[in-house]
């Protein structure tokens, strides 16, 4: 076992949970997302007050750490910031596997009092060689054993996907977001202020972690930089890494002598590191949602043509211009292409040219199939791209109410046998409510799906360039 | 080790900017090709070492206090005899007294004139988090105004070197737009590496900036450079 994973894996992996100073004030949010968690937890609360709410959850409560009579895996704290270098005191001679600080109010506050209570746990922690996560933090989610830090993420099943977040509340809507898109987490950690673990120390955990097939964080700033750099080179290259980094604007101006210092603006190395690395640069929540189910759902590719498919005249206009906007290429098909569709397709409302209008050939529903079969085959195309227009598909449902179920019963089918990847934009215009329930359906198929044509477009061509630098 | 020296030398004044001779004396060491430099403290040195260098020649002022030697008029290009190379010698000395009566004055650099090729710069900065980055582009006066320029963190790998000068927009030019001289590609992935590999073993260097390099078809040369030391 690596050093890394020794060090973490009770902290990520715990028999045994324990939370300090939850309260009903929080609606004992720490205790009542453990509701499902795999192994024992206890609460560790000294007001009076609180034991009955406690009581109530049917958890045991001890008022030290110390009085717990077997050894504790995992701490979560949520006590005031004044008592947290007593609670560490208690896990360092516990010799808990890790300790979560939730507690905020230290250095983020730049004030004198909190940068003290900051160095006096940092300094305790590092001299124990204690594993403190945070503060400022909501720590370690592993759904597979129940590990949560909301009441609302899943467990149970886990996914493919590590998130390494600086912030609580991106680490929170990368799993539930993800969720909705059909992806799933196999172990995410939020790090908050990051004293003693840091960024790198995560990433390095999962990349050694096996059902961490995907890496994706959210940076403000790494300790460490050089590591950092060093380890993201070699990980990028086993494993997929997309970094969302924070804070993009410089730190004030500096003063530099010659041209390379006053150029170097810190997002332009950051996007340098990320490049050299091989890792993959996202901007926000939704490019980072968009790529790694890009990465997750679509078969590898280093090519950028693609075969777009929309259900419209207009929407073939525009997914034209929003894919090579992206930096993918819009190929003529092969004359065989074009004669297949001579055989069969209404050119009358539409066109097969490529981009495909397939406005007059919705029905009946094997057309549809048609089409992108004929993109999947043609050799000048790399990936195939179906428009799904809900607003039209909801028109369509009134007078053939199962049309939508059939069609995605098709295009699962479809995939199972292309061997280009597929991917579908959900354009819901106005009927919003009929598209959740329609991306609902698609992921239940592993058909990714995206909201917009630019969406769409950019996270394939970000794995495209992902492939693309892997295979070199 | 002349680096070595030339970094001692400049730590006993109190100097954290390297005149243009030492940077290039520096860079000669790296690997680096350069234009012929030597330094000259009379007009009979001066005029002696062009000899040496050859015709046609450039006098620029040495001087720790003169940063932007064009604008005091302490640079003069394109000597062609020792007639003209000593009248520049005493035009400089006296145009620096005037403008910079203060100015420690070391001497003049003669340098043979380079060629003119496509300028790039490379250059070097301390990232407070990551440490060494290199920074390549479209040198000359252009870097400011365009900002054409990518960046790597050093150490470089071959495959580094190149994607950087790449992926700079103004590529094309490099590659020979239009019939103009392409630039070899290869020479500038080396001195890449090489300025990477140099500031990795040399610590002491906090800055780095070679603008502008010609560069050749055939290869490629630096012609002015400014190395600033970390404060001691």
């Amino acid at each position: 076992m690596k050093d890394i994973v020794k060090k973490l894996d009770r902290a990520f992996n715990p028999r045994s949970v324990a939370v300090v100073g939850d309260k009903r004030e929080m609606d004992y949010m720490w205790l009542r997302s453990l509701a499902n968690f795999q192994g024992r937890v206890y609460s560790v609360q000294i007001d009076e007050k609180e034991l009955p709410g406690i009581k109530a959850l049917g958890v045991k409560n001890y008022f030290s750490l110390l009085d717990i009579p077997e050894p504790v895996d995992y701490v979560i704290v949520a006590v005031p910031r004044a008592v947290a270098p007593r609670i560490i005191k208690e896990c360092i001679d516990k010799k808990v596997g890790g300790v979560m600080l939730f507690t905020s109010g230290f250095a983020e506050t730049n004030t004198e009092e909190g940068i003290r209570l900051q160095e006096i746990i940092t300094e305790m922690a590092r001299e124990a060689d204690l594993n403190l996560i945070g503060p400022n933090c909501v720590g370690i989610f592993n759904p597979k054993i129940g590990l949560r830090h909301a009441e609302d993420q899943y467990y149970g099943d886990g996914g493919p996907v590590g998130f390494i977040s600086q912030s609580g509340t991106h680490a929170t809507f990368f799993s539930l977001v993800g969720a909705l898109n059909g992806i799933k987490v196999s172990k995410s950690v939020s790090y908050g202020n990051a004293v003693i673990l840091d960024c790198t120390d995560y990433m390095e955990y999962l990349a050694e972690d096996e059902d961490t097939k995907v890496i994706g964080m959210y940076i403000e700033g790494v300790r460490k930089g050089r590591q950092f750099f060093t380890s993201l080179r070699e990980i990028a290259k086993r494993k997929p890494v997309l970094i969302w980094k924070g804070g993009q604007t410089e730190e004030g101006t500096r003063a530099t002598a010659s041209h390379t210092a006053s150029l170097a603006e810190s997002p332009l190395v950051w996007d340098a590191l990320i490049k050299q690395c091989g890792a993959i640069k996202v901007d926000s929540l939704e490019e980072m949602v968009d790529t790694v189910k890009a990465l997750l759902y679509l078969k590898p590719i280093t090519g950028s043509r693609v075969g777009l498919c929309a259900m419209t005249g207009g929407q073939s206009v525009v997914i034209t211009d929003a894919f090579a906007k992206a930096g993918l290429e819009i190929p003529l098909l092969t004359e065989r292409s074009y004669q297949e569709f001579a055989s069969f397709f209404t050119i009358i409302g539409s066109s097969y040219r490529n981009p495909l209008d397939i406005s007059s050939n919705l029905m009946p529903m094997d057309n549809i199939i048609r089409c992108i079969d004929i993109l999947n085959e043609d050799e000048n195309v790399d990936s195939v791209i179906l428009e799904l227009s809900v607003a039209f598909l909801t028109r369509i449902a009134r007078f053939i109410p199962i049309f939508f179920d059939e069609l995605i019963d098709a295009l699962a089918l479809y995939k199972a046998r292309a061997n280009k990847p597929f991917l579908t934009i959900l354009v819901s215009a106005h009927a919003e409510t009929e598209a959740i329930e329609a991306r609902q359906k698609l992921v239940e198929r592993g058909i990714p799906s995206f909201p917009t044509f630019e969406r769409g477009a950019k996270a394939l061509k970000k794995v495209v360039e992902y492939y693309r630098f892997q295979s070199l | 080790m002349v680096v070595d020296e030339i970094i001692s030398a400049a730590r006993k004044e109190g100097r954290t900017y390297l005149t243009e001779l030492e940077s290039k004396q520096i860079l000669k060491e790296a690997g680096i090709n350069t234009t012929e430099i030597g330094l000259a403290r009379t007009k009979e040195e001066v005029i002696s070492l062009s000899r040496e260098i050859g015709f046609p020649v450039a006098l620029k002022i040495v001087s720790p206090d003169v940063l932007h030697k064009t604008d005091v008029g302490g640079v003069k290009l394109s000597l062609n005899s020792e007639e003209e190379v000593g009248k520049a010698f005493d035009e400089i000395i006296s145009s620096i007294k005037a403008h910079e009566p203060t100015a420690n004055i070391q001497g003049v650099s003669v340098q043979n004139m380079a060629r003119p090729g496509t300028e790039v710069i490379i250059g070097m900065s301390k990232d407070p988090q990551f440490g060494p980055v290199l920074m390549f582009g479209l040198g000359g006066i252009l870097v400011e105004v365009l900002k054409d320029v990518s960046f790597r963190i050093v150490p470089l790998t071959r495959r580094d070197a190149r994607e950087m000068i790449k992926e700079i927009k103004g590529y094309p030019i490099l590659e020979g737009y239009r019939g103009q001289e392409p630039a070899n590609i290869a020479v500038l992935e080396e001195f890449l590496l090489k300025v990477s590999d140099f500031v990795e073993r040399k610590p002491e260097i906090k800055e780095l900036d070679i603008n502008p390099i010609f560069a050749y078809s055939d290869g490629a040369m630096a012609v002015d450079a400014r190395v600033i030391l970390e404060a001691a």
